[in-house]
């Protein structure tokens, strides 16, 4: 944390100079004020008075200018070092590999660059006005009473004990609870956010009442949870106001009994000595406040920093693409299985290749790992064993932006942003002019819909693509991919939602435009990729055949059932 | 006019709508004010400054939100009177500790000792009173604010759970869970707060004005003068604060709408190389955040020192002149002492009182928020016939339908099933199948034309009993952040184990489940993101299966299964549905060809009906949509 720090360290250090300057006036008023009171009012020195009361204004104004000051150096020294926190976080987010991303999730991601990023930045804000703030407090307070009279030092020094057993009775017991509030919030956030999202399947089972009976057993328990921390802290400043006034009485009286047995205490004394007590017992339940965000921050900045020191799972290569464009892929023996997962193989020994131009239909039954292989190729994920070459090179050799600046995924959930159409095409090509995206929403046949949308091209799309049905929006996805002209083209099975007649346009479409592209389809539908190549089929991670949709016919059960499956009744018609 | 030009040159779908005058033809600034972007503003609200120099929002209509709002306290009205005596009894207090300080100082200096034991012992008593009614009153302000935040959540999950669908079409989840969460959070905790603040405010300042009258009025008058300071700053400060706050939320709500977008969306910015991009528009809206959020915490912190400033200057100021007026004996140092507590006790309620009316506003606003959704109308829940022993034939007549006014989906719709027929729904994207299916549930009602169930309408018969006896499977599947068996049971929470099983069996699921570590008790993180879209669809029809209704529909249900397991659900199926009607919608013509009747629709019309075979033999619509799938193999 110090590295972030350390930019700004000369803000780090002037911001504290001017809080002591604060503080020092803070401190030297209340001596002031009893200077006034013995021997201006109770010595009848009226001049004395005017010349100490302008005196103590000039100081007042320079305390509040040094106070500001000191805000200004602290915050510029917090908010540029969250500031530099959350880009090296958010870039660093953006370079993890998916194993990476799946063991945290994205959700806690979220959470991190957004609320613990807060927390650490408070805290150095905190750190650097409110430690030495009140540790100046503090000690100068206490300095201050003891000047004034040793005796009333002791009745501090008696009060000190009891305000820490309260401190630090109270912040234990509340921040085990708070951790428990969290949870509770979470539940009760995490049944609405199922509900909101789920409606229909409540809707649809009738399930009202039931959702109901799980909201209010969630709702109550962080109720009384909340209830319980409130109470609990509810007590905790009664219990140092006690302290505090008993102190005061014990003030006045030690005073007393001084004067009364003839010692030097005076009146004015009494009085500064009250407003230093204060000041001294403030400082503490302040620092016992500060010390709670420092460990609730601690875990903040312990979140982050397991994300900054993520080794990328996925190191570049050095080998340059070649500038020829081929788009060759080839693998070779290649067994995978997902890093968190149990170690259950997901692919085991496959192997197949595609040359330029040729295209390849993966085929298989659900779980049977197709999305899992084509992830291989723009290294999502490393194979476990084996070798994936895409031109000859093995994909773990390349700088991870050539390799995948060959390849263009559309994937099997489409995520879109929430942006004009227009700019989630774009995506694929940045600099894009309208009449290459307008090509490419033609190719993928989605440009007669657009231009039907109210604003064409610049429609909004909503929060994850709402307003869309899902084969338009799978139509979108495969724009952006067509835009980008790889020399691979992978869908994964991201022609779901497309009705037959589309689909086939957008096959023949693909096939006039990219001749030279490697096409890789994952389907269900047998229609959709008999025309290729090539013929993947694969069964519970194995590739059980490989070749042309005729070919496999005679050789592949498999396929033959899922042929079956899907055209019975179809040979009768063409007889 | 440039624009005219580049109009004609433009792609068709390309033409600038005066709406979208304003965007420029390059990759949208996200950071441009009123750049599609803004879209994200106030999904999220994020952390706001000190409450009061937070954005503050002015609520609509004030009278009606109000009264809203005292229904929700009018059932701790015991609580409300209990709160208002303690926070009476602790200003009292408050307001006497100082006096009888002050005269315990005044006893010393004239060395009365038993008069200093007598006022130490009152003090303290006092002192004790104040703590303990203090107290009393947190702990009661606690309870009510509370019970008012779970009363409201409740409420407005009740209304959550009874919307119609319309309107969560229309609203994003964001809105919604923040209206859920933020919004009723700031309500109860500022209005319990404010209110104690707001009578022990009002009670301080007149309390402390009339005993330093009583005292010295002199003294009094001239201490106003930091009062004066102290409003007119206060008014300055915060006014400014609005502005810089407001700016802040609307930068950290565009940031964090578009890390989580990105971050959500993580595999297309990787797999299209984009992340240098999506850095760097970060960074920019990053940046901005840093100086606008510099700005605001430097005037926000500012707020303190000043205040401190103007107390001092106030503490100066009755030193002097109670000195001046000690001097001249029209005071003893007793009242000084007693002045310089009082005239700190009554800055610090002003200061509050001016915050709190900010503070008041947000949350009054917010409670506006919540009320339009705790008073959006109920989904319609007429009908109150029962029905029993459901046949199953269905009928649509003559049925119209549009999701928004102007957009017609379904145009003159007509469908008669007979019961126990299988029926499936074929037709291009968007020519209104799931609509139907949509209307049959009653999740919107049709514009003109009726439904029938056995002849009987769906709108007579109870909301409930209609959908209950119905079991749909959706395009998206939905499953709970629980086990697998929960997810199955969710459909019939009595069911038996092995009803169950039997219905994982059959929906061809089983499979799997048992696969897994610990079979059904297997717990599915993320609403089951951890499973393949394929394994999500089969646990939906596992769910539906045990539901064991009497019509079953299944929207897309099988998109991402393939065909082979599809064949083998099908199959196990046909026990299960025999007598019972069917509803299928799908694309792939497999899953659909053994129906008893297919409906073929184009743009919200049937176009044609009858058997695989029957509409083979027309050589219509559905003879060319089965021809492209075989297109290949007859040449």
């Amino acid at each position: 944390m110090l590295k972030y720090l350390k930019k700004y360290w000369h803000w780090c250090l002037i911001a504290p100079l001017f809080m002591i300057g604060e503080i020092a006036m803070d401190l030297i008023q209340p001596d002031m004020m009893a200077d006034i009171v013995d021997n201006g009012v109770l010595g009848y020195n009226l001049s004395l008075i005017l010349t100490v009361g302008g005196e103590m204004i000039l100081l007042v104004i320079f305390g509040g200018f040094c106070g500001i000051m000191s805000g200004v150096f602290a915050n510029l020294a917090s908010q540029n070092f969250g500031n530099d926190l959350r880009k090296d976080l958010f870039g660093k987010i953006m370079n993890l590999s998916f194993q990476q991303t799946d063991k945290i999730t994205t959700g806690s991601l979220v959470t991190r660059l957004t609320n613990d990023v807060n927390q650490v930045q408070n805290m150095v804000n905190m750190l650097v006005r409110g430690i030495v703030r009140n540790s100046a407090m503090f000690v100068g307070g206490v300095f201050m009473l003891y000047r004034q009279s040793p005796q009333f030092s002791v009745v501090a020094a008696c009060a000190i004990p009891f305000i820490l057993f309260f401190v630090i009775f109270f912040m234990k017991k509340a921040s085990k609870m708070f951790v428990v509030v969290q949870k509770k919030l979470d539940g009760v956030n995490n049944v609405m956010q199922e509900d909101v999202a789920g409606a229909r399947v409540i809707k649809a089972y009738v399930k009202e009442d039931y959702e109901m009976g799980r909201f209010d057993e969630a709702n109550t328990g962080l109720y009384k949870t909340n209830l319980k921390v409130q109470y609990l802290l509810a007590f905790m400043s009664p219990c140092m106001n006690i302290v505090l006034n008993v102190c005061t009485v014990a003030v006045i009286f030690v005073g007393g009994i001084n004067i009364q047995s003839g010692g030097t205490t005076t009146p004015g004394e009494i009085m500064a000595a009250l407003t230093y007590l204060a000041q001294i017992l403030n400082g503490i339940t302040f620092m016992a406040n500060i010390f709670q965000t420092f460990t609730r921050s601690k875990a903040s900045w312990d979140r982050i920093n397991e994300v900054l020191s993520c080794d990328p799972a996925v190191q570049d290569g050095s080998v340059t693409a070649e500038s020829e464009k081929t788009g060759e892929v080839e693998f070779k023996n290649v067994s995978f299985s997902y890093p968190n997962g149990s170690g259950k193989s997901v692919l085991e020994n496959i192997s197949f290749k595609v040359k330029r131009g040729e295209s390849l239909g993966i085929i298989g039954t659900t779980g049977s790992g197709k999305s899992s292989l084509v992830n291989l190729i723009p290294r999502f994920y490393d194979a476990t064993e084996g070798e994936v070459l895409v031109d000859g090179e093995n994909v773990k050799d390349y700088p991870l932006t050539d390799l995948r600046d060959k390849i263009a995924i559309v994937l099997q959930k489409t995520e879109l942003y929430s942006r004009p159409i227009e700019a989630n095409i774009r995506w694929g090509k940045p600099e894009a002019d309208p009449f290459e995206i307008k090509t490419a929403a033609e190719i993928a046949q989605a440009d007669e819909f657009i231009c039907n949308t109210p604003d064409g091209y610049y429609t909004q799309v909503a929060e994850s693509g709402h307003s869309l049905s899902g084969g338009q929006k799978q139509r979108i996805s495969i724009s952006r991919a067509i835009l980008k002209n790889p020399e691979i083209l992978i869908f994964d099975d991201s022609t779901s939602a497309l009705d037959l007649k589309t689909e086939a346009n957008l096959n023949r479409a693909l096939r006039d435009n990219f001749p030279n592209t490697t096409k890789i389809l994952i389907a269900q539908r047998i229609a959709s990729i008999k025309d290729m190549n090539h013929i993947a089929v694969l069964e519970d991670g194995k590739m059980t055949a490989f070749g042309t949709h005729e070919e496999l016919l005679k050789s592949s059960d498999s396929y033959l059932e899922i042929y079956n499956s899907q055209l019975n009744g179809g040979v009768s018609v063409a007889e | 006019m440039p624009n005219e030009k580049i109009k004609e040159k433009l792609p068709r779908g390309f033409e600038k709508k005066d709406s979208a005058e304003d965007m420029k033809f390059k990759a949208p600034d996200p950071s441009a004010p009123g750049a599609p972007n803004a879209v994200n503003f106030g999904r999220r609200r994020g952390p706001g400054g000190p409450p009061g120099a937070a954005e503050t929002e002015k609520p609509k209509e004030l009278g009606k939100t109000l009264s809203q709002l005292v229904k929700y306290f009018k059932d701790s009205k015991t609580m409300f009177i209990l709160l208002t005596a303690a926070v009476v009894a602790v200003t009292v207090a408050s307001l006497f500790s100082p006096s009888i300080q002050g005269y315990a100082i005044d006893a010393i200096k004239d060395k009365n000792w038993d008069e200093m034991y007598r006022l130490l012992i009152e003090l303290l008593s006092v002192l004790l009173l104040q703590v303990l009614f203090s107290l009393a009153q947190t702990l009661i302000s606690a309870k009510l604010s509370q019970t008012v935040t779970k009363q409201m959540r409740h409420d407005l999950f009740k209304k959550i759970d009874n919307l119609p669908l319309k309107y969560l079409d229309t609203h994003s989840n964001g809105d919604i869970m923040s209206r859920m969460t933020n919004d009723v959070e700031n309500i109860s905790t500022t209005i319990s707060q404010s209110m104690s603040s707001l009578i022990s405010g009002v009670l301080t300042i007149i309390g402390t004005v009339a005993i330093m009258f009583g005292y010295c009025w002199q003294l009094t008058l001239i201490t106003m003068v930091t009062v004066i300071l102290t409003v007119v700053i206060t008014k300055k400060m915060s006014k400014a604060m609005r502005k810089v706050y407001r700016q802040r939320s609307q930068m950290l709500g565009r940031l964090n709408g578009h890390s989580e977008e990105m971050i959500t969306g993580y595999k297309s910015v990787v797999a299209y190389n984009q992340q240098d991009n999506v850095i760097k528009e970060f960074n920019e809206t990053s940046d901005k955040l840093k100086d606008v959020s510099i700005k605001a915490e430097i005037l926000g912190g500012s707020m303190g020192p000043i205040m401190n400033c103007i107390s001092n200057i106030g503490f100066v100021i009755v030193a002097a002149f109670g000195g001046l007026f000690a001097y001249n004996e029209l005071i003893t140092i007793g009242t000084i002492s007693a002045f310089i507590i009082y005239a700190k006790q009554f800055s610090r309620p002003i200061n509050d009182l001016a915050q709190l009316y900010g503070s008041l506003q947000t949350a009054l606003a917010g409670a506006e928020r919540v009320f339009e959704l705790i008073d959006y109308p109920d989904e319609d829940k007429s009908g109150d016939e029962d029905i029993k022993n459901v046949r199953g034939s269905l009928c649509f007549k003559n049925v119209n339908f549009s999701y928004i006014p102007d957009k017609q989906v379904l145009f003159d719709f007509n469908l008669n099933v007979k019961p126990g027929q299988k029926i499936a729904l074929v037709g291009a994207t968007g020519s209104g199948k799931t609509t139907v299916v949509n209307l049959l549930m009653r999740f919107y009602p049709v514009d003109s034309g009726d439904i029938t169930i056995d002849g009987q309408s769906i709108y007579s018969i109870k909301r409930d009993k209609l959908r209950k006896s119905i079991a749909i499977v959706l395009q998206d599947t939905v499953l709970f952040s629980d086990t697998i068996e929960h997810n199955i049971k969710y459909s019939n929470l009595d069911a038996s184990d092995e009803e169950m099983i039997y219905a994982a069996k059959t929906s061809n699921s089983a499979y799997f489940i048992e696969k897994l570590p610990e079979a059904y008790h297997s717990y599915l993180t993320h609403a089951g993101e951890n499973l393949s879209q394929g394994q999500r669809q089969l646990l939906a029809i596992a769910r539906a299966v045990l539901a064991n209704p009497d019509i079953l529909i299944l929207d897309e249900a099988t998109s991402s299964v393939d065909t082979k397991t599809e064949k083998q659900i099908q199959d196990a199926m046909v026990k299960l549905m025999e007598n019972r009607t069917s509803l299928i919608i799908a694309h792939r013509l497999s899953t659909i060809q053994d129906a008893d009747v297919i409906v073929v629709m184009d743009k919200g019309r049937v176009v044609e009906t009858g058997s695989h075979d029957e509409l083979l033999k027309k050589k219509g619509y559905y003879y060319s949509l089965y021809m492209t799938q075989f297109a290949g193999i007859k040449t």
